[in-house]
């Protein structure tokens, strides 16, 4: 399939592309790196030093962003899956009205996350639809806190509602990969509907799953304009604590030390995902 | 399952088969509502508040506005900076598309059709943008900006769009470059094709479909990029999700940022039926689908 030799001019040409992300990521996390230990500051003089690491751990503020931005993380990409899903298996068996139920369905996908979040804002706001729908109603007695609450909730809707599309498309393609004989042998064999969901959907489907997953959890993870919006005024997100100590107390290396954290987070999610990965390859 | 006697009546698979098919029409029109409603009942809502008439202002109690006016619309373009952000956004967002496929064309080209060592590293490394969390990047980034003189600059912008939406169009354009069968290059190189004929006949026109899908969400990205542009480009550069965000933060005006709103996504939505319209298959969930 694949063109035979490879000279030196293919790899000058990986470097446009590969070279141009490698360039600016490898540059900002390497000056995250060392600022966070001291080197290279701007704002104290640089040398080695744990002070700023010790700083972050100790303050109780950062230990708390950690947990909400983890919990953030954790819920909406749950929750999107727990919604896309049951969508995707029935786009799967249901061909009428394909498309046009198909394009409705991806408009989130086009809508930028802010946008998002100031439409969904309107709805659950204090005195948003919702709210006055349910008291109109006389099923609450006083508007619900949906909006900067305490938990979150109102971040974890926007997320879904906004990233349900891209998680579903990622779904149904993983899904549209599994045979139909697959599903009527086992059907054959005598299984029922929740065995063929648990032992051939969920498993067949699982590399797709974990890849929008993984993604969606890194976005809600690394958030900010979204909890900076929707989020409770206490904790802010990760993104939002380590923005705030950067460009409002202007301490850039405790900043850095928050961005590391943020970075080792996400790449010991996507080093489980691999993990798991292989799990399931070796399973089915 | 079947006695001897339904066998003149209708059979009962049938049957089955027909309220299946009842079934599926139902939940096909239960998901429709529910579809309008999720999607539609947001949209309608900021179309609502975006025309609401300043001087009788929609409160609690009132489900719909009292009466409605475009005051709001010449508001925001006449006394906020919505025109030079609209001007910014929309010139931004070509050049880094442009620029991101100039660099993404020969990179891709090797990733999808050589065989090279550390094909799979490379493909996650061009994943990196996207998986970075934004802010970390934006605010380190802005640091080695600073170092270069590119910070608060417009190529500074171009660059750094070009770096969230180049992912997309190199991940899109190597599955099409992918895709295509090695005979058809066999072939015309039997038939004695050079290489800027195989680029025009081969090459073009069978990536178009994933150049189209690359270049339009390269353009989605870099419309709706915001912590690079916020750190990078406030406060020389306002862009349309900037300047919906100081909306949006302290002294929240929901009218404003209605309107702001609605002329953020509106060019993006239109963009999605064009997709639609023209690429048959999952751009995004063939070139993400995989690690």
């Amino acid at each position: 399939m694949k063109e035979k030799e490879i000279s030196p001019i293919h790899i000058l040409m990986l470097i446009p592309g590969v070279g141009f992300i490698l360039l600016f990521i490898g540059s900002s996390i390497f000056l995250t790196l060392v600022q966070s230990f001291g080197l290279f500051s701007i704002t104290g003089k640089s040398e080695f030093t744990l002070e700023n690491w010790k700083a972050i751990l100790q303050a109780k503020e950062s230990m708390d962003s950690l947990f909400f931005s983890l919990k953030m993380g954790l819920f909406s990409s749950v929750g999107t899956l727990v919604v896309a899903f049951p969508i995707a298996l029935f786009f799967r068996k249901g061909g009428t009205g394909k498309g046009i139920l198909g394009s409705i369905i991806k408009v989130p996908l086009f809508i930028p996350a802010l946008v998002a979040a100031f439409l969904i804002l309107n709805l659950i706001s204090y005195h948003g639809l919702v709210n006055t729908v349910l008291m109109r109603l006389n099923l609450i007695d006083e508007p619900l806190r949906m909006l900067n609450d305490k938990f979150g909730w109102g971040v974890v809707f926007i997320q879904i509602w906004k990233n349900l599309p891209f998680v579903l498309l990622i779904v149904m393609a993983a899904l549209a990969s599994i045979r139909d004989d697959t599903i009527d042998v086992a059907k054959n064999l005598g299984a029922g509907y929740w065995s063929v969901l648990f032992r051939i959907y969920v498993p067949l489907a699982m590399p797709g799953i974990l890849v929008s997953m993984i993604l969606m959890f890194i976005k809600a993870f690394g958030d900010f304009p979204i909890c900076s919006v929707a989020g409770p005024v206490y904790p802010s997100s990760m993104a939002g604590r380590m923005q705030i100590m950067a460009t409002i107390y202007q301490e850039w290396d405790q900043a850095a030390v928050l961005g590391v954290i943020i970075i080792v987070t996400a790449f010991i999610v996507i080093w489980a995902y691999s993990r798991f990965a292989e799990l399931f390859k070796g399973e089915v | 399952m079947v006695s001897t006697d339904s066998i003149t009546k209708t059979p009962l698979h049938l049957i089955q088969a027909r309220r299946k098919r009842h079934f599926y029409l139902l939940l096909m029109i239960f998901f429709v509502i529910v579809q309008i409603l999720w999607i539609g009942i947001p949209i309608l809502m900021a179309v609502m508040w975006s025309l609401v008439d300043p001087k009788k202002p929609w409160s609690y109690p009132n489900v719909f506005p009292p009466s409605f006016s475009l005051a709001q619309w010449k508001y925001v373009f006449n006394y906020t900076n919505i025109g030079r952000a609209l001007r910014t956004s929309y010139s931004l967002a070509p050049l880094a598309v442009l620029l991101s496929l100039v660099l993404s064309l020969p990179t891709s080209y090797v990733l999808g059709r050589k065989k090279i060592p550390g094909k799979k590293l490379f493909m996650l490394v061009v994943l990196l943008p996207i998986i970075m969390p934004g802010m970390v990047v934006a605010l380190f980034l802005s640091r080695v900006f600073t170092a270069f003189g590119l910070s608060q600059t417009f190529f500074g912008l171009v660059l750094a769009h070009t770096l969230m939406s180049i992912p997309y169009m190199i991940r899109v354009m190597t599955t099409s470059f992918q895709a295509i069968p090695q005979d058809v290059i066999d072939a015309a190189e039997n038939l004695g094709a050079n290489t800027l004929v195989k680029i025009k006949d081969i090459f073009l026109p069978m990536i178009r479909p994933g150049l189209l899908a690359g270049m339009i969400f390269a353009f989605t990205v870099s419309i709706e990029e915001f912590n690079l542009t916020f750190i990078i480009g406030t406060p020389t550069f306002e862009t349309i999700p900037t300047i919906l965000y100081s909306f949006m933060g302290y002294n929240f005006i929901r009218t404003n940022a209605s309107v702001v709103a609605l002329l953020m996504m509106t060019p993006n939505i239109i963009m999605l039926f064009i997709v639609e319209r023209f690429l048959k298959s999952d751009y995004l969930a063939a070139s993400l689908g995989k690690m």
